[in-house]
């Protein structure tokens, strides 16, 4: 098992423990109850007791993926897909971290389509058709996408080659000595500066 | 020589980034690329505040206007007058102007209708599963179906009386033959 697997896993395992993992602040527009505009809260009296269903399919999935090898194999696959799935209402949290009951709901529509046969794909291929590729936190390396994993590469290798290129005209720049000029001496300061050059070993000796 | 490069460089660097700011200047933010523009939309079997199961299929060979709302979403609010005077504008017949109540409970959704008035069908979504099958983030969202049951747009956040109008009017001039209704909906 891959250690993103792993780490998918734990967290699948933290949630259904009651690991409450709060969500981000969501975008403007996309609203989620706040209980502001009437007494009663949605979550209280969720018409056909959404929530008391949750519950139950939560409770009922970790008691019987605790004794049943198939139904625990079925969560941790549920957890891996809904890792990968960008939650609606979040700030880039996955389906399976988000709290937000879109996001939970979500998270019952994946495992019940894993259930039913779909491969991990086909529920993913799912999603993408109703929200786009955006509900994905990982684009597709395909098409235009490519460009998002190939672009740090080319730009490392032209980095590479750039910095090559300047590093050698900087070492052949310093070879050919163009640094300050150095005057060659006529031939009568030549003389002179070996005449006064005896003169001083005289002079000492 | 080098200089030169350089001198046109800079400007040339900055053409993308100017670019890219007046696109995102000039868009209407409230509009989000859907990928059900132009699709089926999906089926769905939603009951009534008064009981009745209602279809999607039901509806073909009428205008659509499918409204998700709460009565917890303060925006719901701010559009509510406009789908008060969608309502009285056209007839059922022609335009079907459907809410479907998002995690939200019908007594709260009944008493916000009491308080700002609207006599179209409302449906419960239980679990928001035709919300998820329709790509729904949050509320209000609203999708403009054909008569052909196609989906013609989605628009994020409170619709207006002129996007409305100008909504309704093309999908009622759409062509729309009654033979192939009849084909979508299985009728004999």
């Amino acid at each position: 098992m891959s250690r993103r697997s792993v780490v998918r896993r734990a967290l699948a395992v933290g949630l259904v423990a009651g690991g409450a993992v709060a969500c981000a602040p969501r975008p403007a527009l996309a609203q989620e109850p706040v209980g502001e505009a009437n007494s009663e809260t949605p979550d209280a009296v969720q018409e056909g007791g959404q929530d008391a269903e949750a519950g139950e399919r939560d409770a009922g999935a970790d008691r019987s993926a605790l004794t049943d090898p198939m139904e625990a194999d079925l969560d941790a696959r549920a957890a891996e897909v809904a890792g990968e799935l960008r939650c609606p209402v979040c700030r880039n949290q996955s389906v399976l971290e988000s709290n937000a009951e879109l996001s939970r709901e979500m998270q019952g529509v994946v495992r019940e389509r894993l259930a039913a046969g779909e491969t991990p794909e086909e529920v993913k291929a799912y999603f993408v058709s109703r929200y786009g590729e955006w509900i994905l936190l990982q684009p597709e390396a395909r098409g235009i996408n490519l460009l998002v994993y190939g672009l740090p590469g080319i730009a490392l290798v032209l980095g590479f080659f750039l910095a090559r290129n300047r590093l050698r005209k900087w070492a052949s720049a310093g070879t050919a000595g163009t640094g300050p000029e150095v005057e060659v001496l006529s031939e009568d300061d030549e003389r002179w500066l070996r005449d006064a050059l005896r003169e001083g070993q005289g002079t000492r000796s | 020589m080098k200089k030169k490069h350089l001198r046109w460089l800079l400007p040339l660097a900055a053409v993308p980034v100017l670019w890219l700011l007046a696109w995102g200047m000039g868009r209407d933010t409230y509009v989000l690329p859907s990928p059900m523009a132009g699709l089926d939309a999906p089926e769905f079997s939603l009951v009534s505040f008064e009981g009745d199961t209602l279809r999607r299929s039901e509806l073909d060979g009428r205008v659509v206007i499918l409204n998700f709302w709460a009565s917890w979403c303060i925006p719901c609010r701010t559009e509510h007058p406009v789908l008060v005077r969608t309502e009285q504008t056209w007839d059922d017949s022609e335009v079907v102007l459907l809410g479907v109540v998002y995690q939200d409970s019908r007594a709260n959704a009944e008493r916000f209708l009491e308080q700002y008035g609207g006599d179209w069908t409302h449906v419960i979504d239980p679990s928001q599963r035709t919300a998820i099958d329709y790509g729904v983030y949050g509320v209000p969202e609203t999708y403009f179906i054909g008569r052909d049951g196609l989906i013609s747009m989605k628009k994020v956040g409170p619709v207006t009386w002129d996007l409305v109008q100008t909504q309704v009017d093309s999908l009622l001039a759409a062509p729309y033959p009654t033979a192939s209704a009849d084909a979508v909906t299985g009728a004999p």
